[in-house]
């Protein structure tokens, strides 16, 4: 790829996932994550979150940038760190949990002017797959009533970020002409996110550079006994932490954009950093390692495996050599 | 007793401490089960506080807390637990005696009509003899000493009366009546009544586990004919983990239940296959760590009886180191577990 296209990438591209992650301008209202066991959502959440608190503290004007964030678990059974307010929705019908998140926000006659809210589903797989959940479940409308509450009063911009388990099967369908909740949800969504493992990417990086068949880890292996095959041997040596992110944003326009980004482990940064911390994958130097420089651009003959490597003047003296010798 | 120590050192930091309110999934397959990990989970709570001769493999430092467990199981009998534990040199019924210890049988009546239970509550009223109340009153004081009958205490003494000497450490049996959830929620009430009647003995710093052998079995042996799915059985498990402190999960793996139903494979699969593997893959996403055992890929060995991946779950933090080992399973029951190229 052309520099000058990467470094507009580059640009573009990162002050659009800092705008997603950091909720800017309701930038994205749904948010779908796509995890599987190989690589887990739980970091990222805890980095939307971490971002959501980092912005409250850090802005001046306190009252227009503070997210108030809602965990709605479906999985989790305990508050995680950051979160404000925490629905158990285990259990529970959707409509209860629509009630009962909106609910759990402070009415906004006491909060001031707009605040933004975020509402994070830790896994939606459970509802969509529920038999509690009766046929007349729609998840559209129950994510609408979840981003747009039906009071007029509220009125926060909410953006939701639904999580679903890719590698949990579904149920077959009820209705063999309706569409299937993940293609509803990939509809519906305004990005999406998928999520791999950095280590799995080089994996199979290296394994396209050879034209090899690309490796497959964990489930997909499909070895008996074989749920996870995520052992991060490359841990301790710090080298291929972290996460990718394969984003599909969907503007306004209605023009998509496609990004592989990659998300340091927590540890590498402090809680408080504002600074970007997400990085393309093409600029990781593991992932794209530095070519070699040209070393020198005259050196234009080609050179044979055979190689002696005599300066001029050593074979000048040879040269000239051979004669007084014989 | 066994010559290795009951702990292997190389599993002892996975096997005693749990952190709280967290998910351990073990997997097993059928070449590989998972019997001998449970014991030694079972083995690493419960021998610190009480058999001091056995506890060579735990460090002795945090021996502030009690730990007790309670264990329901669905594929495996009591019988089967109290004769394993007791090679390891843990008195299963002894420690049901001192409350330190509960077993949930939910395999020998779990869809039988609850006789012995339903006998005894309805006895009382029908029976008027006096012959029969005051028999069941009599065993009662002489069995004290021994064996400690309030761990059966729910259990109205006709019963009790009427059961074997070996039946004594269970706590209670599961029935499985009705369809659906309201089936599931009585089994949970039933679960958790023995959870609390245990709790009743604790100290705040007490630390009550939770291990629950195979509940795949209760989904496979019902299934969304019976109105329980994936969901339902998930659910079911994350009302228990509220009660306790941590929770163990048993589940099989094998190879026709978990990719049978996968995305990628084909579109057949069966309810069971579909069922199980969304169960125990949704599970995985919750746990901290999932331990994996299966057999050696390059097939039988005389001294490895097979692999254990010790993983990242879902809700894994970062304290958890992932490892692969090897272990072998000795004739007297014995467990080593060393890593790859090592003996």
């Amino acid at each position: 790829m052309a520099p000058v296209n990467l470094s507009h990438r580059r640009t573009h591209n990162l002050l659009l996932i800092s705008k997603l992650l950091s909720l800017r301008d309701t930038a994205s209202p749904l948010t779908l994550l796509q995890d599987s066991l190989e690589q887990p959502a739980t970091p990222l959440i805890r980095e939307y979150i971490r971002r959501a608190k980092a912005s409250s503290c850090n802005s001046v004007d306190q009252l227009l940038s503070k997210v108030h964030v809602t965990l709605i678990g479906l999985e989790t059974l305990k508050q995680p760190d950051g979160v404000d307010a925490f629905v158990s929705a285990c259990r529970k019908s959707p409509t209860d949990i629509v009630k009962e998140v909106a609910a759990v926000y402070p009415s906004s006659a006491s909060a001031g002017p707009s605040k933004r809210r975020l509402i994070i589903i830790d896994a939606i797989n459970p509802l969509i797959s529920s038999k509690r959940v009766d046929a007349g479940f729609h998840l559209p409308s129950f994510l609408g009533s979840l981003i747009a509450p039906t009071s007029p009063t509220a009125k926060a911009d909410s953006s939701l970020v639904v999580n679903y388990h890719q590698d949990v099967p579904g149920l077959p369908q009820q209705n063999p002409y309706s569409p299937s909740p993940l293609s509803m949800l990939t509809y519906l969504a305004t990005s999406v996110i998928t999520l791999h493992s950095f280590s799995h990417i080089l994996a199979r990086k290296a394994a396209r550079d050879r034209s090899l068949v690309a490796p497959v880890f964990g489930l997909e292996e499909e070895q008996e006994g074989v749920l996870l095959g995520r052992l991060d041997k490359l841990r301790g040596t710090n080298a291929a932490e972290g996460i990718v992110l394969e984003l599909e944003h969907r503007r306004k326009s209605g023009r998509g954009v496609l990004e592989w980004y990659i998300l340091p482990p927590a540890s590498r940064f402090s809680p408080q950093q504002v600074k970007e911390v997400v990085t393309l994958l093409d600029d990781n130097v593991l992932y794209n390692p530095p070519m070699e420089p040209d070393t020198n651009a005259d050196d234009e003959e080609p050179k044979s495996t055979f190689e002696l490597g005599l300066t001029e003047r050593q074979r000048r003296e040879r040269e000239g050599g051979r004669p007084a010798l014989l | 007793m066994p010559s290795q120590p009951p702990l292997p050192p190389l599993l002892t930091p996975y096997l005693s401490s749990q952190p709280e309110s967290s998910l351990t999934l073990v997997s097993s397959i059928l070449g590989a089960t998972s019997n001998w990990l449970v014991l030694r989970f079972l083995h690493a709570s419960l021998s610190a506080s009480s058999n001091s001769n056995a506890s060579f493999g735990l460090e002795e430092s945090h021996n502030g807390s009690k730990k007790k467990v309670v264990l329901v199981s669905f594929l495996r009998s009591w019988e089967f637990w109290r004769a394993e534990a007791k090679r390891l040199g843990l008195d299963l019924a002894r420690l049901a005696g001192q409350k330190q210890f509960a077993f949930v049988d939910g395999l020998s009546e779990l869809f039988c009509a609850p006789q012995a239970e339903t006998a005894a509550t309805i006895a009382p009223p029908n029976a008027g003899s006096p012959a029969r109340t005051t028999l069941p009153l009599r065993p009662q004081p002489g069995a004290v000493p021994g064996r400690g009958p309030s761990s059966v205490a729910p259990v109205p003494n006709n019963s009790y009366a009427a059961r074997s000497q070996s039946e004594l450490g269970i706590a209670k049996k599961l029935h499985f009546s009705g369809r659906g959830i309201g089936a599931l929620d009585a089994l949970e009430r039933d679960i958790a009544l023995v959870i609390q009647q245990q709790r009743s003995t604790m100290d705040d710093s007490d630390e009550l586990l939770l291990i629950i052998d195979q509940p795949d079995f209760l989904l496979a042996a019902t299934g969304p004919v019976m109105g329980i799915g994936a969901t339902e059985m998930a659910e079911w498990l994350s009302a228990l983990q509220q009660n306790v402190h941590a929770t163990i999960v048993t589940l099989a793996a094998d190879s026709p239940l978990i990719h049978n139903a996968s995305t990628s494979g084909n579109q057949m699969a069966a309810p069971v296959e579909s069922e199980h593997a969304a169960f125990a893959i949704s599970l995985a996403h919750r746990a901290r760590s999932v331990m994996q055992l299966r057999t050696l890929e390059t097939g039988a060995a005389r001294d490895v009886s097979g692999v254990l991946r010790i993983s990242r779950g879902g809700g894994a933090d970062d304290s958890l180191d992932e490892r692969e080992l090897l272990y072998y399973i000795q004739r007297d029951g014995g467990v080593t577990v060393f890593g790859r190229g090592e003996s």
